[in-house]
């Protein structure tokens, strides 16, 4: 693995992190890249340690060892909303939006890394504050536009459909103008159609925004229709690497998730 | 004993579980009904004066007090989600801060006393920016600490700060408190002078009806900050933290700087209360700023609504003046005994209310008096709409 | 030198009282994830009932306490059915918060009720007191010593090895498998709640007789000290609340028998030193000596 201070053209770098809580070792020397513009994905059984390896790269935890390399800056050693400010941009597995907030509320707590208003400002009403806000309202729009949400912006986010608050959380994410999206589990729960939809939604978000896009995900339908690359999880520990039709052969990986002596389908 | 538990979860959220801010504020922006409302509410506000005597005046200044705290209160607890029972420490640091700065120092009886012979203006002010920096130095410590474990530890700040007001007589004058300096403007004296006497309108203007004013206007121009601050991006972000701390974080939200920044102005509106709270006592003391006085403003809160700015003003005029009114009017109130006699006196009876109120309001409406009546105007809305027919 | 020991066993037995407050305190927050800010008013109904009945006369000492303990322990449990289960969903802060006006209520009326008198306890101990090479303590503070360490000693046995012992760690450490087992969080949260006012009611003897002269509105006032005996130990550390009764006991009565020495510190440290305590522990360990500590800071 590349650990000189050159990683290429390699968006994101994630370098032997180690992750131990409690007794357990929930990420064991993991190592990957996400190639810029690429769709990556993360599978592996439950409890292989996917979920907190989003949280690593997001901030929430640090890992024992290890390193995580974004745009050439350090991330294991910055808070989670100074990488935010770098354009690293996160969905939940659970849905963290304010139920009893309107979905514009909820997108624009996502265009807060990008504006200034302070509690100066906003409260006397410089001009600079409404003139942030009306920007931030119009680029809202837009981007529920672009997945869809139009007609819902109003709503209040803990009435809409499970696949509707899903898309929020896209949506909310998006408004941060990432340069780096996280998405975690994003079709968890849905049936075939929202699926479809999130599928698409995905590729669009590649082929508009041209961002790396590094999922987790159980669907293997999904996976490895859009996948550009696949890393595969067990235990903590990597056990497969490559594009998605590689990956579904390897031997490894069929054991991880069937058992052994059997084959998979 | 075993090895201590770790805490994994990372989108669990926490909050209020109250109704939120930005919805009820999204819905009443379109009501036609509110700009005409608060018009109506703002002249009699400033007619009250001309009609009415010095009893109730001086209530509306306790009243202003508390919305003024209460404001502050709600921008902590209600925004931000930070369950501080201190905040009678940061009124303390206005109200004696005032008095130590605006009094003339020297030798009161037997006892030194000390004194800055500031400005009442000047003091004011440097008052509450006292009680905002004694905000920003309780601010990291109690970022650090979980939600349930600041509420417990702002009790001991509550504590050590009446430790602090009892021992140090020459600033506090101890047990016995201290006279607050009067407050004047630059030319007008607030406090009733022999020979010079003020007339409005035909009313004569003293000391409580020029204090009034002065009450309404601070009280008014907080609550557009704080109704500003919730409604833009700083109220957003603090809700964020309140619900979701770490994902707040993840989003962009720096957690530990804006739960700075909430410690900072909500310590700042409690200095500010405790400025009027000295003006409409006109002599402090320490046994005033205790946990009593914390859990009421809390109480104010609750019952008027812990989001919203206007919930808190409500809440403390009803919290400020319910004990006075049942004082008033005990003769004709049946199951009230007069003060010191048995049985129930209204001052108690204000607390039961009080009490009851919190409890009944958590249980079946958190969002307090406020949505109550929110509640109310949508039924009102849906009966005259179904009254209409099809 | 003796006064150093008389100092420590006086501190001790105060911290045993301390921490039968703070063990009710956690055991609660344990079992129902709530901070009962109610917790002084159990000591005050409890003290209270007690000191009513063997005033009337006729009251055995024995029977009173009993009394008050039931007292302490209905109020307890009826907030807890009444109040706390319905708002089970609802946010820890907004419980908490709900309490805070209980307390409100109840300490209100028990106030009015003792108005400015004081209401002695009627115990049998009095103002005797014992003296063992050269130290003298209380009888009291003796009995405190002795009940306060049978009763966590109790506690613990059962805690570790009876059925709803096992089934209340089961609750705190992983609700919903204790679920799936078979555990009723509602009916061990109610046991919690039951131990919480057996333990105020109990400690509120302790803090009402010799050398105090008795129930006073005052005593609330120290009956809020198992706040930050509890939050010295470690909010959810049963084990911690212990710990942190004995630590605040012993600096409060160190302290206060020290004063001559500490006066620059001001009169009447002694009553804010277990704060103080607290604040420099949290500055230390954000989550107590023994409480659980967050991973995800980063």
């Amino acid at each position: 693995m590349n650990t000189s201070g050159t990683d290429g053209d390699l968006a994101l770098v994630v370098d032997a992190v180690t992750v131990r809580f409690a007794g357990v070792t929930a990420l064991d020397g993991v190592s990957f890249a996400v190639a810029p513009a690429a769709v990556h994905a993360v599978i592996g059984p439950n409890g292989a340690g996917k979920s907190t390896l989003f949280n690593v790269v997001s901030g929430a935890y640090r890992p024992a060892s290890g390193s995580v390399r974004f745009r050439g800056n350090e991330l294991t050693r910055l808070r989670p909303h100074q990488i935010a400010g770098l354009g690293v941009a996160r969905t939940f597995q659970n849905i963290a939006l304010l139920a009893s907030a309107t979905v514009e509320e909820n997108l624009l707590l996502g265009r807060h890394h990008l504006t200034r208003a302070g509690f100066i400002t906003t409260a006397l009403r410089w001009p600079m504050a409404p003139r942030e806000e009306r920007r931030d309202r119009a680029r809202a729009a837009e981007i529920a536009a672009f997945v869809g949400l139009s007609d819902k912006l109003d709503a209040m986010a803990g009435a809409l459909s499970y696949g509707d608050r899903k898309r929020v959380e896209v949506a909310r994410a998006l408004c941060m103008e990432p340069d780096l999206l996280l998405l975690d589990e994003p079709v968890a729960g849905m049936n075939a159609h929202e699926t479809a939809v999130m599928a698409h939604l995905i590729r669009d978000i590649r082929e508009t925004l041209l961002i790396p896009i590094l999922l987790v995900e159980h669907d293997m339908g999904l996976v490895m229709g859009i996948a550009d690359r696949v890393t595969v999880l067990d235990f903590g520990r990597r056990i497969a690497d490559g594009p998605p039709e590689q990956v579904q052969r390897d031997p490894e990986v069929q054991r991880a998730y069937l058992g052994t002596g059997e084959e998979a389908s | 004993m075993s090895e201590p538990r770790v805490d994994l979860a990372v989108d669990e959220p926490a909050g209020l579980g109250l109704p939120d801010v930005a919805a009820a504020t999204a819905r009443r922006r379109r009501s036609p009904a509110r700009i005409p409302a608060a018009l109506a509410g703002l002249v009699v506000a400033l007619a009250v004066p001309l009609y009415v005597d010095a009893f109730w005046l001086q209530l509306g200044l306790f009243a202003f007090a508390g919305a003024v705290a209460a404001l502050g209160l709600g921008l902590l607890l209600g925004q931000a989600g930070q369950l501080s029972l201190g905040h009678s420490f940061f009124v303390a640091v206005g109200a004696y801060g005032y008095t130590v700065l605006a009094a003339e120092g020297g030798t009161i009886g037997v006892s030194q006393q000390a004194g800055l012979a500031l400005p009442p203006v000047v003091a004011a002010v440097l008052a509450v920016l006292l009680a905002g920096v004694a905000g920003l130095l309780f601010s990291p410590i109690a970022a650090r600490l979980r939600g349930i474990y600041l509420g417990i530890a702002s009790l001991g700040l509550v504590f050590v700060g009446l430790h602090v007001l009892f021992n140090a007589e020459p600033l506090t004058g101890g047990f016995n408190g201290r006279n607050v300096p009067g407050f004047t403007l630059p030319g007008l004296r607030f406090d009733s002078t022999s020979g010079e006497a003020l007339y409005v309108l035909g009313v004569p203007f003293g000391r409580e009806e020029k204090l009034w004013y002065l009450g309404l206007a601070i009280t008014a121009g907080t609550y557009l900050y704080r109704r500003n601050l919730d409604r833009g991006r700083p109220g957003r972000a603090l809700r964020a933290v309140r619900d979701h701390e770490l994902v707040a974080g993840i989003m962009g939200v720096p957690v530990t700087r804006y739960k700075a920044y909430a410690f900072l102005i909500s310590s700042m509106y409690a200095g500010l209360g405790g400025v009027l709270l000295a003006l409409a006592f006109g002599r402090i003391v320490p046994e005033t700023f205790g946990v009593a006085l914390a859990v009421e403003y809390l109480v104010m809160v609750v019952i008027g609504g812990l989001a919203t700015p206007a919930g808190a003003v409500a809440g403390a005029v009803f919290v400020a003046c319910l004990p006075a009114v049942l004082e008033r009017y005990a003769a004709v109130l049946p199951g009230l005994a007069p003060a010191g006699a048995q049985g129930v006196s209204p001052a108690v009876a204000a607390r039961f209310v009080f009490g009851a109120a919190v409890v009944g309001l958590l249980l079946f409406e958190p969002g307090g008096v406020t949505a109550v009546g929110d509640r109310l105007r949508r039924g009102v809305r849906r009966a005259l709409n179904r009254a209409r027919g099809p | 030198m003796t006064q150093f020991l008389q100092l420590l066993i006086g501190g001790v037995s105060l911290g045993a009282v301390y921490a039968l407050l703070a063990l009710g305190f956690v055991v609660v927050f344990k079992a129902s994830g709530v901070i009962n800010f109610a917790h002084p008013a159990l000591l005050m109904v409890g003290a209270y009932v007690t000191a009513r009945l063997t005033a009337a006369g006729d009251v055995p000492f024995t029977l009173a306490l009993l009394a008050g303990v039931g007292a302490a322990v209905a109020l307890s449990l009826a907030v807890q059915r009444l109040l706390v289960h319905p708002m089970a969903a609802r946010s820890v802060i907004a419980v908490s918060i709900m309490t805070i006006g209980v307390d409100v209520i109840v300490q209100t009326e028990i106030i009015r009720r003792i108005g400015v008198d004081i209401l002695p306890m009627g115990d049998p101990w009095q103002d005797s007191v014992v003296t063992v090479a050269g130290v003298t303590i209380p009888q009291t503070r003796l009995a405190a010593l002795v009940v306060g360490v049978a009763l966590i000693a109790a506690f613990f046995g059962w805690f570790k090895f009876s059925v709803w012992g096992v089934a209340m760690r089961a609750v705190a450490e992983d609700p919903e498998t204790a679920a799936l087992m078979g555990v009723r969080r509602a009916r061990v949260s109610a046991l919690a709640w039951v131990l919480a006012g057996l333990l105020a009611a109990v400690a509120g003897l302790f803090i009402t007789v010799f050398p105090s002269p008795g129930l006073e509105p005052v005593t609330a006032a120290v009956a809020l000290r198992a706040f930050p005996a509890a939050i010295v130990g470690g909010l959810d550390s049963t084990g911690g609340a212990v710990v942190g009764g004995l630590v605040i006991g012993v600096a409060e009565v160190m302290t206060q028998g020290y004063a001559s020495e500490l006066a620059f510190l001001g009169q009447g440290f002694h009553s804010v030193m277990p704060y103080v305590v607290m604040v420099l522990v949290l500055l230390v360990r954000p989550s107590g000596l023994f409480g659980t500590r967050e991973l995800h800071r980063v």
